[in-house]
């Protein structure tokens, strides 16, 4: 149960004024191909809608007007037509949402490799415009998203995009002093079966078809893997400090934490790792609830001790 | 000339990145202020607001949003609003500045600045929301003017004119971007200067200098790479027009270390002399 932290734990992701300039695989569809847009004059809210329609439309399809009707509404510089000036807006808006879902998702684009990942990053724009103020959260349906995708490392990807969710999650959550061993010194014996514990707040155990967690660490790590086949994985994400932490859980800890999680005394929880535990020898079981939890307080999942 | 809402002069600022973060927090690098991007520290609870605070407690902090859309013709976004304000009280910002821009239309937001058509009825829309803002801040906003590709076959006047108008008409103040003022310049075809001029300078509290990408067809406000000359010269240009208003570097591509990208910032000093 080796405990990783991740390495940019700074980890926030800027969100400037500047007009972002990240070159895209895909080159862009050919301007002009769709029919005029309207005729008449138009006020702020129609000429407002008319350029977020063509500036939202996917780089790879035909923006919905001609340079006709482009020109109607926007001029043309000495050296821009009027499309190719709206189309500096266009390449902005995805590129800057591109570079948003590169932010959360690194791990994910490598899996993917970047023609795929682009491609997918496209769909998902054209699923979920932004509708906040902040980009923190505009990845948030990746993990669902990916699911969709008609790619036989489908499954494989809604996992890892799981995971690196977590971890933004776990940056945005509020923060929390973890309690040590010196904490549970103060504890009379007696309230030791009804104590309660509070987790971290930023904690988020998760439940993975894959793999995803070694397969992560090992792109940090430089030593990126192949991907891996299917085999079940828990793994719980939270940030102590400026650390966000990824703990790969066995199903006693797994049960011990989510039962704590729940509400539960700590000795209703145990009760349930004993019961995980029937038919080991006696003396192991003794040894491995008693590590469970230890290691659970030494890993920095709980912030409170409730007596 | 003081601004006439009596804002301080900070002197020579930083725009607040992550890049940068150790090296502030663990330093302590005397730095006259930081600017910080209003939407990097909303919907978060944890630790973006962390570092915010112990900036905040070390340095003055200026408020600079993206997702205002102070131009749409969507309902103002009250939630925004509160948030916004909530923000200015913990950081203890002296001042809260956006772009005359709008970012998005029917509930969706392009996270992009785009740009305003300069008609009668846009301006009268952009006051009214820039007074119910002010209003609600209990402050005044401070208006950067953005840099642009694209004008309206429609407009019936000049961005400067359209700039100077809403400052007046809804009083309130101007962040003055030079290198905005550039980049349009080149991208529309007209004299930097012929801005500057029609410009209510009582008004500029704030001014900006970036670096920015040359296509030769076309200038984008990049905010990569140092200020070039001409930027700097506007800058002082602006200064004779408004001695003592505090400057801000922004570098928002391949950002150097913090020890490079606060030299560049005071390379400003060269322009507007030690009255800043």
């Amino acid at each position: 149960m080796n405990r990783q932290t991740t390495a940019d734990a700074l980890g926030l992701h800027e969100r400037a004024s500047a007009t972002p300039e990240r070159a895209c695989v895909s080159p862009p569809a050919e301007l002009g191909q769709a029919p005029a847009w309207t005729e008449g004059e138009l006020g702020l809210r129609a000429q407002q809608e008319w350029f977020a329609a063509i500036v939202s439309t996917p780089r790879d399809e035909p923006a919905p007007v001609d340079e006709r009707s482009a020109a109607r509404l926007i001029t043309a510089s000495a050296t821009l037509s009027s499309l190719e000036r709206i189309d500096i807006y266009r390449r902005a808006y995805h590129a800057r949402l591109l570079e948003c879902l590169v932010d959360d998702y690194p791990v994910l684009q490598h899996a993917l490799g970047e023609e795929a990942f682009e491609a997918a990053c496209r769909r998902y724009v054209a699923r979920h415009p932004s509708r906040a103020p902040s980009l923190n959260y505009f990845g948030q349906y990746m993990a669902d998203f990916c699911r969709t995708l008609d790619l036989p490392e489908a499954g494989f990807a809604a996992d890892l995009a799981a995971l690196e969710w977590a971890i933004v999650l776990a940056i945005h959550a509020p923060t929390a002093t973890a309690i040590g061993f010196e904490d549970l010194g103060g504890v009379p014996s007696e309230r030791w079966p009804g104590a309660r514990f509070r987790v971290n707040p930023s904690l988020a155990v998760l439940h993975l078809a894959y793999p995803v967690n070694a397969y992560l660490q090992a792109y940090r790590q430089g030593q990126p893997s192949a991907r891996p086949d299917a085999s079940p994985i828990s793994v719980a994400v939270y940030r102590t400090g400026r650390s966000v932490w990824r703990l790969e859980l066995e199903p006693t800890m797994v049960t011990l934490v989510e039962s704590l999680a729940n509400g539960s005394t700590l000795e209703a929880g145990l009760t349930r790792v004993q019961a995980l535990l029937a038919g080991d020898p006696e003396q192991e079981v003794a040894k491995k609830v008693a590590h469970c939890f230890q290691h659970s307080v030494s890993s920095g999942l709980f912030t409170e001790i409730l007596l | 000339m003081a601004n006439r809402f009596e804002l301080p002069n900070l002197g020579i600022g930083l725009g607040l990145r992550t890049k940068h973060y150790s090296t502030i927090l663990e330093q302590r690098p005397a730095v006259d202020w930081f600017e910080i991007l209003s939407e990097n520290y909303m919907r978060t609870a944890g630790r973006p607001l962390d570092f915010l605070d112990q900036v905040a407690d070390a340095y003055p902090v200026v408020m600079h949003g993206v997702s205002l859309s102070i131009g749409s013709s969507d309902p103002l976004d009250r939630q925004y609003l509160t948030e916004l304000k909530a923000l200015r009280d913990r950081a203890k910002a002296r001042w809260v500045s956006d772009h005359l821009c709008w970012t998005g239309v029917a509930g969706k937001n392009t996270h992009d600045l785009l740009p305003m058509p300069y008609t009668e009825e846009a301006l009268a829309h952009v006051v009214a929301r820039v007074r119910a803002v002010q209003d609600f801040l209990g402050a005044p906003l401070a208006l950067e003017n953005p840099s642009s590709y694209a004008e309206f076959a429609g407009d019936s006047m000049r961005e400067w004119e359209f700039l100077g108008r809403l400052a007046e008409e809804a009083d309130c103040a101007l962040l003055l971007d030079v290198n905005n003022v550039y980049v349009s310049s080149k991208n529309h075809g007209f004299d930097p200067l012929t801005y500057l001029n029609a410009l209510p300078f009582d008004r500029v509290v704030q001014c900006h200098v970036a670096g920015h990408t040359d296509h030769g067809t076309h200038i984008i406000d990049s905010h990569i790479g140092p200020v070039i000359e001409p930027v700097w010269r506007l800058l002082a240009a602006v200064h004779q027009r408004c001695a003592g208003v505090p400057v801000l570097l922004e570098w928002d591509a391949e950002i150097p270390s913090f020890e490079d990208t606060h030299a560049e910032a005071l390379r400003a000093r060269e322009f507007i002399g030690a009255v800043a």
